[in-house]
């Protein structure tokens, strides 16, 4: 247990460096902003005493270095800056983002779970069926489905439930928990892919082991071989990359909940885009970098829990 | 005397059978095409990549509409003889818009995806030739870069920069060379240890030329691998900001570009989302089917490499 607490904290303080340089590259992109970067922070048709102000809020007139310092001082305190844009002009970006991470949160996670109970059951029947029609159809449909770019099934999906059969509301939070269906499904399904192709690869290499050849000829039944020892040496290096999908599903989210309309993060985003609303931008992209630090923590404090040579090693 | 047509699978072992016989570079790519023949998922992703090329390429004299053309009259119209893909909102037929978004959208991703190949290469070679300070600052921006997904990278560097055509290429180059440096940065370092390079050393090579004729054509089939994955990736990435409204803008109409402008009128028009989705959906699957493909004819251990 000491091993694992020392990896987890030599882990941490790995991780710092990686959170300075994703702030850095979050605080320079303000720089990337084409013209003067006050024009960035400041609403339209912003006076010359508002621009003042805002250079002297934002720091502008400092060396880069102090500025930068200011920034990590801002958002270690949670100053995320204030929102320019048309109809939350003036609100903390804080308070816009805390609104509506919880259903970011209940999206990635219903999400996740979708893709998880797809596809590792048809990961092990791909594995089991290996070369045969199963295994086919189900690396047919993991191809199709990878290729699919996640806003085009959601319309789909829009389209087929929503406005055909009437089924599901297409858009917003309105319909309660039928609201949050098509989101979820259309962000787990993109994601299955992956997992079922991960789950049916490691599946293969466990059963081609010496220990399962060996349970199998001292005649136990082929089921409980399977599930009571394969899958649990399987399964695990597909679980232990929950952490790094977070990366991929805060990803997904943006695209998907602007599909929707689904106010979370992502639609907060790309709507600060639209509304050249900089703050809000630079606010969500670096809750989301903050939440893919945290997902690729997860996954190697977890490896190193299931896996104790990776903690020794 | 009559002479005979050459087929074209006749012309193309000709071809191999002398690119091989002058050999180094031309021999690896004539093994590649080679060993690429006899699996199905290459003949069908090269296929699919050929015939969108083809029809890229030839917009301009194929018998259709102009994408730009606006109709007063056809407006929404749905799929007939005269509109395959029916007509969107403004009249321009959605079928030759799609035939002329695979101009931008192949255009889009693999440029992209060669500038992200030549940053990945010469940082990646850097890196794992010289070794020491030079590569633990390097490793250190691949690892940052490798930790975060792409199209987050991407849409990042993109909501900054603006939207534009070569904006949209920028942000996808900056976000997806770490794959192509950590490829890369691995060979150079097993390659410079091996005899090989300490005899051509002693024989007075100097490091360029050391990287150029040793270190890279090891990582040929890694990186063709990649890049055909990293196409797909990166017309992924492309659909998504345009569909975002940070990606192409018009003219340069990309598929994503269309689902953006289309996804209003998917309740009464969807034919004007449904066929760019289409088409994204054939050039995805058929970069990846290469990918794919390549990856299990060349080299086996790099299943997984993806994820």
């Amino acid at each position: 247990m000491a091993d694992l607490i020392s990896y987890v904290i030599r882990k941490l303080l790995l991780a710092i460096p990686v959170v300075i340089l994703a702030t850095l590259i979050v605080f320079l992109l303000l720089y990337l902003t084409p013209g003067d970067p006050v024009s960035a922070l400041s609403p339209p048709h912003a006076t010359a005493a508002q621009l003042d102000a805002i250079r002297e809020k934002w720091g502008l007139l400092d060396p880069p270095y102090v500025q930068y310092g200011k920034f990590l001082w801002r958002i270690s305190h949670g100053d995320l800056g204030t929102s320019i844009g048309f109809g939350t002009r003036d609100i903390a970006v804080s308070s816009l983002i805390t609104e509506r991470l919880s259903n970011t949160l209940m999206l990635m996670g219903i999400g996740l779970a979708i893709s998880y109970s797809m596809g590792i059951p048809l990961g092990i029947l791909a594995a089991l069926r290996q070369n045969k029609a199963a295994d086919r159809v189900i690396m047919v449909f993991t191809l199709v489905t990878y290729a699919m770019p996640s806003f085009w099934l959601g319309l789909l999906f829009l389209l087929l439930f929503s406005v055909y059969l009437g089924w599901l509301p297409a858009e917003g939070t309105t319909g309660g928990f039928g609201s949050i269906i098509l989101p979820a499904m259309t962000l787990g399904i993109g994601n299955a892919a992956l997992t079922t192709r991960m789950m049916r690869s490691s599946m293969l290499e466990v059963i081609r082991m010496d220990h399962i050849t060996q349970l199998r000829s001292r005649g136990i039944p082929e089921r409980e071989v399977i599930f009571k020892h394969a899958l649990k040496n399987a399964i695990l290096p597909v679980i232990t990359v929950i952490g790094l999908d977070i990366g991929w599903f805060v990803g997904g989210a943006v695209v998907v909940e602007t599909v929707f309309s689904w106010p979370g993060i992502g639609l907060l985003m790309t709507r600060g885009i639209l509304n050249a609303d900089f703050p809000v931008v630079q606010g969500c992209i670096l809750v989301m970098a903050f939440f893919v630090i945290i997902g690729n923590l997860m996954a190697d404090v977890f490896y190193a829990y299931v896996d104790p040579r990776v903690r020794l090693g | 005397m009559k002479r005979m047509r050459m087929s074209p699978r006749r012309m193309l072992n000709d071809t191999l059978l002398s690119w091989k016989a002058r050999g180094g570079f031309r021999q690896t790519v004539a093994e590649i095409i080679e060993r690429g023949k006899r699996n199905a998922m290459v003949v069908i992703g090269t296929t699919i990549i050929v015939i969108l090329i083809s029809l890229a390429i030839l917009a301009p004299v194929l018998p259709i509409s102009d994408p730009a053309m606006q109709n007063p009259n056809a407006e929404e119209l749905s799929p007939t003889w005269n509109h395959w893909f029916g007509t969107d909102n403004l009249g321009h037929d959605v079928f030759s818009r799609v035939i002329w978004g695979a101009r931008i959208s192949l255009f889009v991703g693999t440029v992209a995806v060669l500038f992200s190949l030549l940053i990945g290469m010469t940082l990646g070679l850097t890196a794992g030739y010289f070794g020491g300070k030079i590569d633990y600052l390097i490793s250190g921006a691949i690892d940052l870069f490798w930790t975060f997904p792409a199209f987050l990278l991407a849409l990042a560097f993109a909501s900054a920069l603006g939207p534009s055509l070569s904006n949209v290429m920028l942000a996808i180059a900056v976000s997806y060379w770490a794959g192509f440096a950590r490829l890369v940065r691995g060979q150079a370092l097993t390659v410079r240890e091996r005899q090989f390079v300490e005899a051509s050393r002693a024989l007075g090579a100097n490091n360029r030329r050391i990287m150029f004729t040793h270190v890279l054509p090891n990582c040929l089939a890694p990186l063709i691998v990649w890049a055909s994955i990293g196409v797909a990736d990166a017309i992924t990435i492309e659909s998504s900001l345009s569909f975002l409204g940070v990606g192409t803008q018009p003219p340069a109409a990309s598929w994503g570009y269309m689902l953006y402008r289309g996804k209003t009128f998917i309740e009464e028009a969807p034919w004007i989302s449904v066929f760019p989705g289409i088409a994204i959906l054939i050039a995805i699957l058929g970069f990846n089917l290469l990918g794919d493909g390549l990856r299990d004819v060349l080299d086996p251990r790099l299943k997984g490499l993806r994820r």
